[in-house]
């Protein structure tokens, strides 16, 4: 039995006049770090739920250097006793591990196999199943291909990215990524899917029939300011944002709701030329292109193919 | 069977050229999106990070890191060097040579996707008919310090000062700014975002231009030039050191006739002169990829061999050399017609 979702969540959405806090905006060079901090949590960040009312997971990072660090899952709009981390590898200790709340959130520590972390937190009341997901990434040489992991059945409803980005990579404005809807393992085709953005964004979308949901991630960094970093290296993201998907369906009389939330980046094209690139590989190809010139007065020097004299 | 298909090495390798270009730069999407993690992520060979569907990412990008984010940040809040710091760096190498051990240089000659993007553009410099530049004995010594400048200052020190907070932190990856594989393996995954220079500060700007112009550059100069990017590419030295270490071995003996040949150094492409007149060590220059045209080349039988642990893989032969001169010149233009669209060049030596 599948019901209208979007009428719920409108009403949820709808007081969201608070201010939203501008992601923090910082420009670094060098390859994508922010995708890379953008899977591994936010450091030092606050806690901030301001701009949704939809359950979901934040991870944070502290502690001085890569080796203290300290990850801490934080549930938002959804009340857990613990924080559900499936691993990558379904087959070792860690594939399940359930991580009990603290003050401040549930800590997440690497597991020996490092890669993909799916988060889930849930929330059942007498009528109502509430469930939030996210996914983190532990940087490991040879982690195993999480997509089975991810595929596995964690709860009822479930919205599993397919995929989702890998390291050096993440979800950025302009790009189109696709997720599965699902109830009991069963793809829900025609499901309504609705999208929020940390920087405002708001729309409803739909799976097509295979229950596959295709997200153009909205390009709503225009007004953002940018912050420019000092020296010293510490992760911290790029000019980033979250964005949260939620669906709902009823079923056997309980009302399900899952939310799958995660960061995205600005278009890749922001703060780039095209223009100018392709002029400085003009540029070099003009400087080359003296070499495609014969040489005058140079004496030929035919090769001895048939090498007599060996 | 195999010798039907694949008559000639050259032809062998281009075959694997082409395979391992797909490996490198669509890899992700043949053996599926999260294969970056798991095949060794300190592959000997270019395999560009930048690049959203490689299957593999190359040492270099791992040393830079490593450099920048281990080391540097170790050392700047003067803490010391532990296993914590060590271990991880030492992985990498060791992750890099298990590849390495077994195929030597052969990444650089067989794996590598900016060498087959050279050669391919090479060959179609032939097909013009445009003429070939070569470094002769006399100045190929020039070029040759310029891939260990490379080395130590933009895949060590550059990211080592930036770790330290000496540098900006833009100067972390700068070989991978400047890289022309970047440029070439996302285009051809009809990616054009690192093409785009970075506007949003000087040194960004800097990096993209000056990568950007050593592309463009580089497609050029390879109509008439062969490998030139790989005779600057720091790869190319981090392999040399290790070179001596893999049962992958070139091996030449003396021969009286090689004075009066020379064939084997006019179809190295590395303008790799010592292969003409040395033997032994020396032979196996710091500058070879493994590409086997030395062999192919060679009108002696078992002069040059190329051996994995003392067994000869593949050797010269006089039926050899008949056989490929008859296809092509050791500078590798066809003996079939060049495309008529351009002048004749003069000579290969043009």
């Amino acid at each position: 039995m599948r019901m209208n979702a979007i009428g719920v969540l409108l009403l949820v959405f709808a007081p969201l006049s608070t201010a939203t806090e501008p992601p923090r905006a910082v420009v670094q060079g060098g390859h994508d770090h922010a995708a890379m901090s953008d899977a591994m949590g936010v450091r030092d960040m606050p806690i901030t739920t301001a701009w949704t009312e939809l359950p979901t997971l934040k991870t944070k990072m502290s502690g001085a250097n890569r080796e203290s660090r300290i990850i801490t899952v934080m549930p938002q709009n959804i009340v857990a006793a613990s924080i559900d981390a499936w691993s990558n590898n379904l087959q070792d200790a860690d594939a399940h591990r359930q991580l009990p709340m603290e003050l401040g959130g549930a800590r997440l520590d690497k597991p020996t196999t490092g890669g993909f972390q799916m988060l889930t937190a849930r929330e059942e009341r007498r009528d109502a199943v509430h469930v939030a997901s996210t996914v983190y990434y532990f940087g490991e040489r040879s982690a195993k291909n999480p997509t089975a992991m991810f595929m596995r059945q964690k709860n009822e409803l479930e919205i599993i990215p397919q995929p989702f980005p890998r390291e050096h990579s993440r979800y950025r404005a302009n790009e189109d990524w696709q997720f599965l809807a699902r109830f009991n393992g069963q793809p829900l085709a025609g499901q309504k899917v609705d999208l929020l953005t940390s920087n405002g964004s708001r729309m409803v979308l739909m799976t097509d029939a295979a229950g596959v949901l295709t997200v153009h991630v909205p390009d709503d960094f225009k007004k953002i300011e940018e912050v420019k970093q000092g020296g010293g290296h510490d992760h911290s993201p790029r000019r980033g944002a979250d964005l949260v998907l939620a669906t709902q369906h009823v079923a056997n009389g309980k009302t399900y709701l899952t939310a799958f939330n995660s960061t995205y980046g600005p278009d890749a094209f922001d703060q780039r030329s095209l223009a100018l690139g392709l002029g400085f590989i003009l540029l070099g190809m003009i400087g080359a292109t003296p070499l495609l010139r014969q040489r005058k007065n140079k004496k030929p020097v035919v090769v001895n193919t048939n090498n007599k004299e060996s | 069977m195999l010798k039907t298909i694949f008559p000639t090495l050259t032809r062998f390798r281009f075959a694997i050229q082409i395979l391992m270009l797909f490996v490198t730069v669509y890899g992700g999407v043949l053996l599926g999106n999260y294969t970056v993690d798991r095949i060794s992520q300190a592959l000997p060979s270019l395999a560009c990070a930048y690049d959203k569907s490689t299957g593999d990412h190359c040492i270099l990008i791992v040393n830079q890191h490593q450099f920048h984010h281990r080391i540097g940040e170790a050392l700047v809040k003067a803490q010391e060097v532990t296993y914590k710091i060590l271990i991880p760096t030492m992985i990498s190498v060791a992750t890099f040579f298990a590849f390495f051990f077994f195929l030597n240089k052969a990444f650089c000659g067989w794996v590598c996707p900016m060498g087959t993007v050279q050669e391919i553009v090479y060959r179609i410099g032939r097909k013009l008919g445009r003429p070939l530049h070569r470094f002769d004995r006399g100045n190929v010594g020039r070029v040759r310090p310029v891939k260990w400048l490379l080395l130590l200052v933009l895949v060590l020190g550059l990211p080592l000062l930036a770790g330290l907070g000496t540098v900006s932190n833009e100067l972390g990856d700068p070989f991978c700014q400047v890289c022309p594989s970047r440029l070439a393996t996302t285009l051809l995954t009809a990616d054009t975002e690192q093409i785009a220079v970075k506007t949003s500060s000087g040194i960004g700007f800097f990096l993209g231009a000056l990568g950007n112009t050593l592309f463009g550059f580089v497609i050029i100069a390879a109509l008439v030039a062969r490998q030139p990017f790989c005779r600057i590419c720091p790869l190319l030295s981090w392999n040399a050191l290790f070179q001596r270490l893999s049962p992958m071995q070139l091996v030449k003996k003396q021969n009286d006739k090689c004075d009066k040949c020379s064939v084997c150094e006019k179809a190295c492409p590395m303008d790799i002169h010592e292969i003409g007149r040395e033997y032994g060590r020396k032979a196996f220059h710091e500058d070879c990829t493994l590409c086997g045209r030395c062999v192919e080349f060679c009108p002696d039988d078992d002069v040059i061999q190329i051996k994995f642990l003392g067994m000869p893989l593949f050797r010269s032969s006089r039926e050899q050399y008949k056989y490929r001169v008859k296809l092509e010149t050791p500078e590798g233009t066809s003996k079939k017609r060049v495309i008529p669209i351009l002048p004749k060049p003069v000579s290969d030596n043009g």
